[in-house]
């Protein structure tokens, strides 16, 4: 019998190990993050939703979405920060991250940036640009992601 | 020789386990297929890797469309993309994503004037088209076509189920990496609904219509930007790209718009005078660009 469990025990072992070579690189999916942000914008009506790949590096770097609106619109946007091992602060702007007089509308500080679900509000606005302050990591190299789903009513 | 029967399947499992182990994306992507065989009519090597510092989040026909219903523009049939066109367009990943969102749009357009049963029809054209790209599973699932029919009356409900066919329809394209589909599948769905403003407002002088045709216009920049990050996934691009630039021209050199573009101000368009020389230019180019993606 020992014949057939050893080898099998240390297949087990192996695969088992093997599977943990990921690190903290979490499962993104796109299907269950986009559905649970997607709830978070009742009763606004779904409009669309972004995934964004985050890496972390040995420095902080920023990933922004732009995202244009129509003007007197009312929109809400629902963030699911929960396929990410760290937590990434959420900062949304009136111009993108090039421009040189741009204004913060909201920072994912207030309130605390470990939260899973962040919900935000907007109208009068054309456009906004969502930017995703990734901290550094010291071994780097490790990744999850960031869903924004947007909603209008 | 039991344990060669054994030990055979579970190494397989295992070294299939570990490839999977550095992107959990990919394991997504080899369960849907496996539960949707349609996926393979498209052609997965066009599938994209992307990193990018800065991406896009366009809006949907369906959102485009209720926006543009509160302009009072009455509803003009003969507008619409004729359905008996689905088969015309199973020629390339190009066609099929172009006329997926011109469909869409036309499905909104529809939808929003309270025409359900071309609606229905128009839905039937969306999945056509979309079992071309693989999005079977999108339109299949959850009894959508029995609740359409169930609810068809019903405005809000059948939003909803159009919305929920959105969401399954961005997620199959993000798990099979296939991003550079939805911007393309925008740009078309973008160009059907500037067609039918610029038609609505050739036809009644509509103030509103027309303001909301130049608001539609802002986002001819933000769809180029978007296309130019998979500029060479599908060879048409640069021609689409090229396109939408001379729409976006058109408009920027509208007087009040050049001037609001230059001092960084946001203009209010409902107070933006267009000639009808510059409006016939603009609706020129966008009948040029609707007919090079239907035809």
């Amino acid at each position: 019998m020992n014949k057939i469990f050893k080898p099998l025990l240390t297949l087990f072992v192996l695969v088992g190990l093997m599977s943990f070579q990921g690190g903290d690189t979490i499962l993104c999916d796109a299907k269950q993050l986009k559905e649970k942000a997607k709830e978070g914008l009742d009763p606004y009506k779904y409009d669309s939703s972004e995934l964004t790949r985050i890496m972390y590096k040995t420095k902080e770097t920023v990933k922004e979405v732009e995202v244009p609106l129509f003007i007197g619109e009312k929109y809400r946007f629902c963030f699911n920060m929960e396929a990410l091992p760290k937590a990434v602060e959420i900062q949304i702007y009136n111009k993108s991250k090039d421009s040189k007089n741009r204004k913060l509308l909201f920072s994912s500080k207030e309130g605390g940036i470990d939260r899973k679900v962040i919900q935000f509000e907007v109208s009068k606005s054309r456009q906004v640009y969502i930017d995703y302050i990734i901290p550094p990591t010291e071994t780097g190299s490790y990744s999850g992601c960031a869903v924004v789903a947007i909603g209008y009513k | 020789m039991i344990i060669k029967k054994i030990t055979l399947p579970i190494l397989t499992a295992a070294i299939i386990l570990t490839s999977c182990g550095d992107n959990t994306e990919k394991q997504t992507e080899v369960d849907e297929s496996k539960i949707d065989s349609t996926l393979t009519a498209v052609d997965t090597t066009a599938a994209i890797e992307e990193d990018h510092d800065v991406t896009y989040n366009l809006p949907s026909a369906l959102h485009i469309a209720y926006v543009f219903k509160k302009s009072g523009s009455a509803f003009i049939p003969t507008l619409l993309n004729s359905i008996d066109n689905v088969n015309k367009y199973n020629t390339s990943n190009y066609k099929r994503a172009t006329n997926f969102g011109v469909y869409s749009s036309d499905l909104a357009y529809c939808l929003f004037n309270k025409k359900f049963q071309e609606s229905k029809n128009y839905l039937k054209a969306c999945k056509d088209v979309g079992s071309f790209l693989g999005l079977n599973q999108a339109f299949d699932g959850d009894n959508m076509a029995q609740r359409f029919d169930k609810n068809i009356s019903n405005e809000d409900s059948v939003v909803k189920i159009v919305s929920n066919i959105q969401l399954k329809t961005d997620v199959m394209f993000e798990q099979n990496k296939q991003k550079h589909i939805t911007v393309i599948a925008f740009a078309g769905a973008w160009t059907e609904s500037i067609y039918i403003a610029s038609e609505a407002y050739a036809k009644d002088k509509n103030k509103k219509v027309l303001t909301n045709l130049l608001e539609q216009l802002l986002l001819a920049e933000t769809i180029n930007k978007a296309l130019k990050h998979y500029e060479k996934s599908e060879p048409e691009i640069v021609n689409l790209i090229a396109s939408i630039e001379k729409i976006n021209s058109a408009f920027k050199n509208i007087p009040a718009v050049k001037v609001g573009l230059e001092k960084d101000e946001d203009v209010d368009y409902a107070t933006v005078t267009v000639t009808e020389s510059e409006f016939k230019t603009l609706s020129g180019l966008i009948v040029e660009l609707r007919k090079s993606i239907t035809e």
